[in-house]
């Protein structure tokens, strides 16, 4: 619905998906926007699926987003993207980190098979499933950039910039860096602001001309 | 949010989890005594407690489990202190003995307990509805949907909890424990924390023959009366009104059924019920009066359901009731805005904008070959070691394993599917006890240090007692890790504590009469699984220790003392492709390369070593912490 925002954060335990949501949240505090989360953090371990429901506008009540009817996919691991599929309007954006952690069980599927990283459940072909539905779909290398930015751990904050872009996206891009100064280690500030303005470079340079992006 | 946010003096508008939210509901009405056991969708409300516990003048009591949880609030209740307790659904399983009488005896100072259910069982062994207790035990009970309203309602519940002097019963559900939002708190006025002098009165909180009489006929008075203050509560509201279909909705329920109207773009009547027991029975009758289609929309049991039925009767009784007796909505599973929207739409005759069927139908398709992710012990894990050190030492030995509670509860997933039975908290030894009767095979029992000493206990000191035939198995991790790495009765404390004295667990083995101890490292995969073989072939009863500290909380500590996590990794040129580590230790961290080799993840690797052990070629070896 108008003036409204829902997007998934998802990935695997322990790649600080809660920061993640918290540096929104306390952005849309600080700005007066209305914000719900749903999260899931079950069972602490890492490296099982974690996802949290994103919704922001005046009128959001519901903590999940509605089948169908999410705006953004922002993901923290490529094959958990898919995972979320059905939560994905048809044109809406998918912001995924190229990065693949293989599941425990999917390596010995492998090993038994006798083979090798190729025959890995495919990135390609989550990125093709999306392609049915919508053309907005980036792939990141946020580790890659997280580590240029100075700390490995920022890849999070690598895919908030790239879904900062978005005009769509209601919180605005100011708040978003106050936000990160306040909710990250002091010693990691300035590591975390270079990740989201380099996360954002990249989202520009792909969606500017194909989405309305901010600052156009 | 921020833990300045819930301990801040003054006002805020601030984003916070519901269970943050909470606690700062009970500091605003300025709590005393805070006693939990940790359980999910809960544990933020006991973590946030324990930090700032200290700091609010506070009694924090991380106990042995929900039972005593719940005692040790209803004694500083009794004495006239304010107390709050939180529990996950199947905490209140345990706890309920006391819970029952305690809503007899009732209390002096506010007593309230939160209490969550897990639609979904995503982080639980059972779907439990834990709503039938509030009436079982005539104990009120409020049931909030969001942040806002939990902060408002644990307030109200500690005032309520003192004017009838009853337990008070907040209800909730993982969408509603785990749901962040914008919050406004009030100013926070703290008082100092002060002792108070028992004022002994016979029989006052003592529940036997003629005290327990009496206070069931004052129960069903105290009853009536938070009936009608209920019936005009702030908390059960009607929103649009008027029209003749309409909508009776608690909890995540209610902010589904609002969305789903939103969703369908129809203004229909809806009752948001916050107190749920005893219900606002004019209230409801009020408002279906006047309708002739009625749709409760309430997650797992028909509890509102069946009770509005039995309140149409009189009230209206050509009332036609849409819910889980007539097929609409499910008892299984959480809900969301779409499910409840197809409902809707099937009362209205109308469409939902989206065919969420086919939406789903098709991400099934492309899900097709998708690899599942199991919850799987985190890179380090000793759990990791201790299973593949069992069976090790089993190898050839048909065995049947009764599992238990905790982190080790993945044990019979994918991939290791290792272990046959799982019932609640402390059970193994009491199952093991039965197998061992029954079956021809050997029977070993495996449980965690917190959930032993939570209630493994009686089944021990049974097990001796009975000269029980089995071996158990206790994996020592020194924290309760599955819930967030919190302290149990054995944990040392990293600062060196002074205010809780651990336990010993071979003392208290030795205590309870165990003569066969074992204890091994659970990362000593070469001679743990000696040692746990010569105990298996032991006759009788015993029990094998495996010790190493949760990876998670090791790492913690690592870092606050500006030690390095080095990582391992594979020498390419000896790696024969057996693939010990991939097939029999299932570790995140080690994957397949390009190769056809095993690679491990220097960002994932804990360092542990456990799989340059387990590696027949000795291909793994420690990068030396250079990095």
């Amino acid at each position: 619905m108008s003036g409204e925002f829902s997007a998934i954060l998802c990935g695997v335990g322990g790649q600080g998906l809660v920061l993640l949501s918290n540096v929104i949240g306390n952005a849309c505090a600080s700005t007066g926007l209305r914000i719900i989360t749903g999260e899931q953090h079950g069972l602490s371990q890492r490296h099982g699926s974690v996802s949290i429901h994103v919704r922001i506008g005046p009128d959001v009540r519901s903590p999940l987003i509605p089948v169908g009817s999410g705006d953004a996919i922002i993901s923290l691991e490529a094959i958990e993207t898919l995972r979320y599929f059905e939560y994905l309007k048809e044109g809406g954006v998918v912001l995924m980190n190229s990065m693949v952690v293989h599941p425990v069980t999917d390596s010995k599927a492998v090993v038994e098979r006798k083979g090798k990283a190729a025959m890995y459940f495919d990135r390609g072909s989550v990125e093709a499933g999306f392609r049915q539905i919508t053309q907005n779909v980036l792939s990141i290398d946020a580790s890659e950039i997280a580590n240029r930015a100075g700390n490995a751990l920022t890849e999070n904050i690598v895919l908030l910039g790239a879904l900062s872009v978005l005009q769509e996206f209601p919180v605005q891009t100011d708040a978003l860096r106050q936000s990160i100064e306040k909710m990250v280690p002091p010693k990691a500030k300035e590591a975390n602001l270079k990740a989201f303005d380099l996360g954002a470079e990249a989202s520009h340079r792909r969606f500017c001309g194909a989405l309305p992006c901010k600052g156009e | 949010m921020s833990l300045a946010d819930v301990t801040a003096d003054e006002p805020r508008r601030a984003f916070m989890l519901c269970n943050e939210a909470i606690v700062r509901g009970a500091l605003e009405a300025d709590v005393k005594v805070y006693a939990g056991y940790p359980g999910s969708p809960t544990s933020e409300i006991l973590d946030t407690f324990y930090e700032i516990g200290e700091k609010m003048g506070m009694r924090v009591n991380i106990s042995a489990n929900e039972k005593v949880a719940i005692e040790t609030i209803a004694g500083a209740a009794m004495a006239g202190l304010r107390g709050i307790t939180s529990m996950k659904s199947v905490g209140l399983n345990v706890a309920s003995d006391s819970f029952f009488s305690l809503g007899y005896t009732g209390v002096k100072g506010g007593c309230v307990l939160v209490v969550a259910d897990d639609p979904h069982a995503h982080s639980s062994q059972s779907e439990q509805d834990g709503r039938s207790f509030a009436p079982a035990a005539y104990i009120p009970m409020l049931e909030p949907s969001d942040p806002t309203e939990a902060l408002t309602m644990v307030k109200y519940a500690f005032d309520l909890s003192e004017r009838h002097g009853v337990p008070v019963m907040i209800r909730t559900v993982t969408r509603v424990n785990h749901q962040s939002g914008i919050v406004q708190t009030n100013k926070l006025e703290r008082t100092a924390f002060a002792k108070v002098k028992w004022s002994h009165e016979p029989t006052r909180f003592v529940t036997v023959a003629d005290s327990a009489r009496r206070f069931k006929a004052n129960m069903l008075e105290r009853t009536k009366r938070i009936s009608e203050e209920f019936e005009g509560s702030q908390f059960n509201t009607v929103e649009n009104p008027g029209g003749d279909i309409g909508i009776i909705a608690c909890s995540a329920g209610y902010n589904y059924a609002v969305e789903a109207c939103r969703i369908l773009g129809s203004k229909m009547p809806i009752l948001k019920l916050g107190t749920t027991f005893p219900l606002p029975k004019k209230k409801i009758a009020d408002f279906i009066r006047p309708l002739k289609k009625v749709v409760v929309v309430e997650e797992l049991s028909p509890y509102l359901e069946l009770r509005v039925t039995a309140i149409a009767k009189d009230s209206n009784p050509s009332l036609s009731i849409i819910g889980k007796e007539s097929g609409h909505l499910s008892e299984m599973l959480e809900y969301n805005a779409d499910i409840v929207a197809t409902a809707l739409a099937a009362v209205l005759g109308k469409r939902t904008p989206v065919d969420y069927g086919k939406v789903l139908a098709r991400a099934n398709e492309l899900k097709q070959g998708m690899p599942v992710r199991p919850p799987t012990f985190c890179p380090g894990c000793p759990h990791r070691g201790t299973l593949a050190s069992m069976r090790k030492a089993l190898r050839g030995i048909k065995h049947v394993v009764s599992t238990d509670i905790g982190c080790y509860s993945m044990s019979p997933l994918e991939p290791l599917k290792y272990g046959d039975s799982l019932l609640s908290m402390g059970a193994s030894l009491g199952v093991a006890a039965g197998m061992q009767y029954a079956l021809e095979e050997p029977v070993i029992a495996m449980i965690g240090d917190s959930t032993f000493y939570h209630a493994g206990l009686p089944g021990l000191a049974n097990a001796v007692n009975h000269k029980c035939n089995f071996k158990l198995i206790i994996l020592d991790n020194s924290v309760t890790a599955m819930t967030g790495q919190q302290p149990n009765l054995g944990t040392v404390p990293q600062d060196g504590g002074g205010v809780v004295q651990p336990l010993v667990l071979e003392e208290v083995l030795k205590g309870l009469g165990v003569t066969d101890i074992t204890v091994v490292d659970s990362y000593d995969v070469k001679e743990a699984p000696k040692k746990m073989r010569e105990s298996f072939m032991r006759p009788g009863f015993g029990v094998i220790i495996s010790r190493r500290v949760c990876a998670l909380y090791g790492d913690r500590i690592k870092r606050r003392k500006g030690e390095q996590i080095v990582p391992n990794t594979v020498q390419k040129d000896l790696c024969n492709r057996y693939f010990a580590c991939i097939r029999d230790f299932h570790c995140p961290a080690i994957s397949v390369d390009e190769d056809g080799q095993a690679h491990i993840s220097r960002d994932l690797c804990d360092g542990c070593m456990v799989c340059s052990k387990l590696c027949p070629v000795t291909a793994i070896k420690s990068t030396g912490g250079s990095a």
